[in-house]
């Protein structure tokens, strides 16, 4: 089935700094034209994998296959890919023009037809043509990472790698910039494969996730699997505020709460569970007049409370432990602080992770 | 800032601060405000030894002063920063014979010394010092300006193993007239004396104004004496070049310059004075008398005439002539007591053997009336012998 | 209009820097146009000094000078830029090791290393006397040549050279060399693309300073020399000693100024250091 050949293919790869493997046995397709983000904590080995696929790092073990070709010792510069780094890596001497060039002069290309390259790509990433003669480094942040960009694009890869560049950017420009590249990898085609350790920028543009921790991936799935059905309480605790509740089966072969022994009803429970934790989002959590009104309910004392623009945030304790309520602004609610509360939540909802 | 080298630099930075104290000294003078500062301060200007710490030491122990010396290697050098008006910051100033006599006395750069203190010194130097001694004498014969220490003849040396004593006695400054010995001598840098020797080597007197037919045959000389040179150098590179064979003899130089090399194992080494030349008497060597006299200095340390007095004791005597740097003869050594300090290497350091004799062939150190002129043209000979 | 708070900050450094370099400078200038063989600031002003030089032979001094100082840089240049190189990226842990070694020769006087290499070079010396104990060689000594000079002049400025590029090349971002790297190019295409010119201003600040200090040098000359060369340096040595000239020392220190002052303007102008940092 030639059409559905990754593009990119892991086969247990494994690198080893000294003793300590910072990629551990990854395995991973990633599709042609796919935007694949690969999301961790710092030090999780996000960066060394990108590095091997860029070809600027080399693996202990395992294969890489491009389109079926192994490309283990293909150098960066011999590989059809290119990155966008984090400093993204300008040319500081050069101009903005220069800077989109240089992988065509590199390649021999002439002047013309260089420049008129080079002004397409300007015009895709909506840097005006005024800026060709530019200093680059008289270029805002947000006209850099598209420079940045517009320089790999340049190159014209069959993949762009992408390590983490808009970490660096302010919140709103960053949310932009987020969307333009989304916007640009539908333009273009391309594979995107993008570091980042920001759950909530892959979910933006990503078409799947996957979690990197301490070398390894826990979970590779589309955002929304990610999102509803992490497969461990690190993934889910991953993607944000998260309420975590330990649980075990009891004898009775129904779910308890590990602290307190109550009955928690619960999804399915998958065959071999026998302890773990119950992730309910805090959107998922209400405030209720009886217990009844959900399928499991607490009753705790209203603590604090937390505007985040179209959502409040809520603080409940309940005996040791703190849940975490989200309710939208226009949803009607007079409790007040220390006020005693009921919060419930649906069966449904709530999501059982082993680890 | 232009001049980068450590040396230049340091003299560069002397210079214009100098000129800057000269600059501001113009403007602002405070009359007698340092007086009383003065009783316990002592300023030196001298060639190198009078500096050094075994003849300073003690003095400043006996006395409890602040004694400063600086050392030059050239007599115009200090004669100028005298005329620069350095006059009210030095006590002493030790230069060559003439000096005293004819320029700084006439000129009011140095003041005279009490005769009735002083004269009795020179009865115990040796013969040649007896006074009225000439060149501490001012020209009316009736001032004593300076007090004499150091001597010596001052022509040329030869490693006597490439050269015997007796051929370059001989042959004398016609070593230099010979084209087999190019590329087989050195210079030392002591310009002064430079001109001198070309003098002697184009076959007249230094020490006279010269005519138009002497400067041209001058001129030519300087130029191939400095064309022909392996080495222009200090005194420690001639003795290292003598020593390592790189040259075998040298322009400029004598006992004070040989004696170095000589107190360290190379009895070859040897400062030669040619039996016959062009100077007055068929003289064909050069001699020099250091006299050291009391700088017109409107607050004179007291304590400049104390340290003449105190450096003609045996003991110091003895200590100057072999501070540390160069090694010389002392007029002090006609004093039985101070010549019996003196070793037999030491004796043979200073060519003892042979110093009278070469004293009797030598005339002594004089002012060059064109000396300017003669040097300007050396100075250029010097730098066209690098050019091609 | 009153001046702002960080300019009367500075009023005490630029008195300090006016009375410690521009006035022995202007005093060095004045003094010029000062009477032949004067000593006094008070002579009324001529320009006979400078018609002195002209008519006289200085150009040879003048010319060794910057011949001397422009072979000394390029064979410097030629030196330290691999070795630079190798420091920054290629020698690792013992990098600290070998810049130690290069600098300590920095704590000895500028002289008595010279005379350690007059021994080295001698006749019969450590250098000519091993060859002919060890293998009956005899050759003629290198010493008070030209070459001689040079290889002074090299093995003395040679950290005022290797030390600014050094930091200029490890002030290329690792980044930038694999972007370009990623980019397709090969490694020399990244050393002439991105880390030649980037490492420009540690090279350009170590062309300026050994240029300026080679220029000013005499030592080399007089001790490895022999005096076999004179450069301006030494001519305005003679001309505040022997000579007793002191105007004309200080006209030849002025025309030296002038003439390294121009090379090094026109040298910035075509390497804008400003332009290599990207600030312009």
């Amino acid at each position: 089935m030639p059409d559905t050949q990754p593009i990119l293919s892991l086969k247990a790869v494994r690198k080893m700094f000294g003793p300590q493997a910072a990629v551990d046995s990854i395995d991973l397709d990633i599709a042609e034209g796919e935007f694949f983000t690969i999301v961790g904590p710092s030090g999780s080995g996000k960066t060394t994998m990108l590095r091997m696929l860029a070809g600027m790092d080399t693996p202990t073990s395992g294969d890489i296959l491009l389109r079926g070709e192994r490309i283990n010792d293909i150098p960066a510069n011999k590989r059809p890919t290119c990155m966008v780094f984090q400093s993204l890596a300008l040319f500081p001497h050069r101009t903005v023009g220069q800077n989109i060039e240089f992988p065509l002069k590199i390649r021999g290309e002439a002047p013309e037809r260089r420049k008129a390259r080079a002004l397409q790509l300007m015009d895709l990433l909506r840097l005006p043509q005024s800026y060709y003669g530019k200093n680059v480094l008289k270029c805002s942040g947000g006209e850099r990472q598209r420079v940045a960009l517009a320089r790999a694009l340049a190159y014209d890869p069959q993949i762009l790698f992408f390590d983490e560049p808009l970490s660096a950017i302010d919140y709103k420009l960053r949310k932009t910039l987020e969307k333009e590249l989304k916007d640009i990898h539908r333009e273009t085609r391309k594979t995107f494969v993008y570091i980042t350790h920001s759950l909530e920028e892959a979910m933006v543009m990503s078409d799947r996730i996957g979690v990197m921790r301490a070398g390894r991936l826990v979970q590779v799935g589309t955002p929304q699997q990610i999102y509803s059905t992490p497969n461990t309480r690190f993934v889910s605790e991953f993607v944000g505020d998260v309420n975590v509740l330990p649980v075990s089966i009891g004898h009775d072969g129904k779910l308890h709460d590990a602290t307190t022994g109550l009955h928690l009803k619960a999804p399915p429970i998958p065959r071999d569970f026998v302890q773990g934790h119950m992730v309910i989002r805090p959107e998922f959590l209400r405030f209720l007049e009886s217990p009844e009104q959900a399928d499991n309910a607490v009753s705790g004392r209203l603590y604090n409370e937390y505007a985040l623009g179209s959502r409040i945030q809520y603080q409940v304790r309940v005996g040791d432990s703190v849940f975490v309520v989200e309710k939208l602004r226009q949803q009607p609610f007079t409790g007040r602080l220390d006020d005693e509360v009921i919060i419930g939540w649906d069966a449904r909802d709530a999501i059982l992770v082993t680890d | 800032m232009a001049n980068g080298s450590k040396m230049s630099r340091r003299n560069f930075m002397q210079q214009s601060a100098l000129m800057a104290a000269a600059f501001a000294g113009a403007g602002s003078i405070l009359p007698g405000s340092a007086q009383a500062a003065r009783e316990k301060e002592l300023n030196i200007l001298c060639w190198e030894g009078y500096n050094s710490a075994q003849v300073l030491d003690p003095f400043r122990t006996k006395t409890g002063a602040t004694v400063k010396a600086e050392s030059l290697t050239n007599d115009p050098t200090m004669i100028n920063r005298l005329r620069a008006g350095e006059t009210n910051v030095w006590d002493l100033i030790n230069v060559n014979n003439p000096w005293a006599r004819k320029v700084m006395f006439p000129e009011k750069l140095i003041k005279p010394l009490d005769r009735a203190r002083f004269e009795p010194f020179f009865d115990k130097m040796m013969p040649e010092f007896k006074p009225p001694y000439k060149w501490a004498m001012d020209d009316s014969g009736t001032e004593l300006l300076g007090m004499a220490q150091r001597f010596g003849p001052y022509s040329f040396v030869v490693n006597t193993d490439k050269v015997s004593r007796a051929t370059a006695e001989d042959q004398g400054w016609n070593l230099w007239n010979d084209a087999a010995n190019d590329g087989k001598y050195g210079i030392l840098e002591s310009d002064d004396w430079n001109v001198f020797c070309i003098c002697c080597i184009a076959g007249f007197d230094p020490f006279k104004t010269h005519s138009d037919e002497e400067v041209a045959k001058f001129t030519e000389t300087a130029k191939r004496v400095f064309k022909g040179a392996k080495v222009v150098g200090d005194i420690a590179t001639m003795n290292q070049s003598l020593v390592a064979g790189e040259i075998d003899f040298h322009l400029t130089g004598g006992t004070y310059s040989a004696s170095p090399a000589r107190a360290d194992g190379h009895p070859e080494i040897r400062g030669i004075t040619p039996k016959t030349g062009p100077m007055a008497g068929g003289k064909g060597g050069i001699s020099w008398i250091e006299i050291t006299s009391t700088v017109n200095n409107p607050e004179l340390s007291p304590l400049a005439a104390d340290f003449l007095e105190y450096v003609q004791s045996p003991e110091m005597s003895h200590t100057v002539a072999f501070a540390e740097g160069t090694f010389n003869p002392v007029s002090q050594m006609g004093n039985p007591d101070c010549f019996k300090l003196f070793t037999k290497e030491e004796l043979d350091a200073i060519q003892w053997d042979s110093l009278a004799e070469e004293m009797s062939r030598s005339v002594e150190y004089d002012i060059v009336p064109d000396y300017d002129k003669l040097l300007d043209i050396m100075t250029a000979a010097k730098r066209e012998a690098s050019g091609g | 209009m009153a001046l702002s708070q960080g300019t009367r900050s500075a009023i005490p450094v630029i008195l300090f820097l006016l009375a410690g370099f521009a006035a022995p400078l202007m005093a060095v200038i004045w003094f010029s146009f000062m009477p032949p063989r004067s000593f006094s600031f008070a002579g009324t002003p001529t320009l006979e000094n400078y018609a002195t030089i002209f008519e006289s032979t200085s150009y040879i001094s003048f010319l060794w000078s910057l011949g001397l100082a422009v072979v000394t840089v390029v064979l410097l240049a030629a030196i330290c830029y691999p070795v630079a190189y190798g420091l920054v990226r290629v020698f690792g842990k013992w990098a600290t090791l070998l810049t130690l070694l290069f600098t300590i020769p920095l704590f000895v006087s500028e002289n008595i290393r010279l005379y350690g290499w007059v021994l080295f070079l001698i006749k019969n010396g450590v250098l000519l006397g091993s060859l002919k104990s060890l293998f009956g060689l005899q050759l003629e000594s290198m010493l008070f040549t030209v070459p001689a000079i040079v290889l002074g002049m090299v093995y003395v400025y040679l950290p005022f050279m290797l030390f600014p590029m050094t930091l200029g090349i490890s002030m290329v971002p690792n980044e930038t060399r694999d972007a370009a790297f990623d980019l397709g190019a090969t490694r020399w295409q990244v050393f002439k693309e991105v880390e030649l010119p980037l490492s420009m201003p540690g090279v350009v600040i170590g062309f300026l300073l050994t240029f300026v200090l080679a220029v000013g040098s005499i030592a080399e000359a007089k001790v490895l020399g022999g005096q076999s060369v004179i450069p301006i340096t030494h001519d305005i040595e003679i001309a505040f000693t022997y000579s007793q000239n002191w105007p004309l020392g200080s006209a030849l220190a002025v025309l030296l100024m002038l003439v390294v002052g121009t090379l090094v303007v026109l040298a910035l102008r075509r390497f804008d250091l400003d332009t290599f940092l990207g600030r312009r």
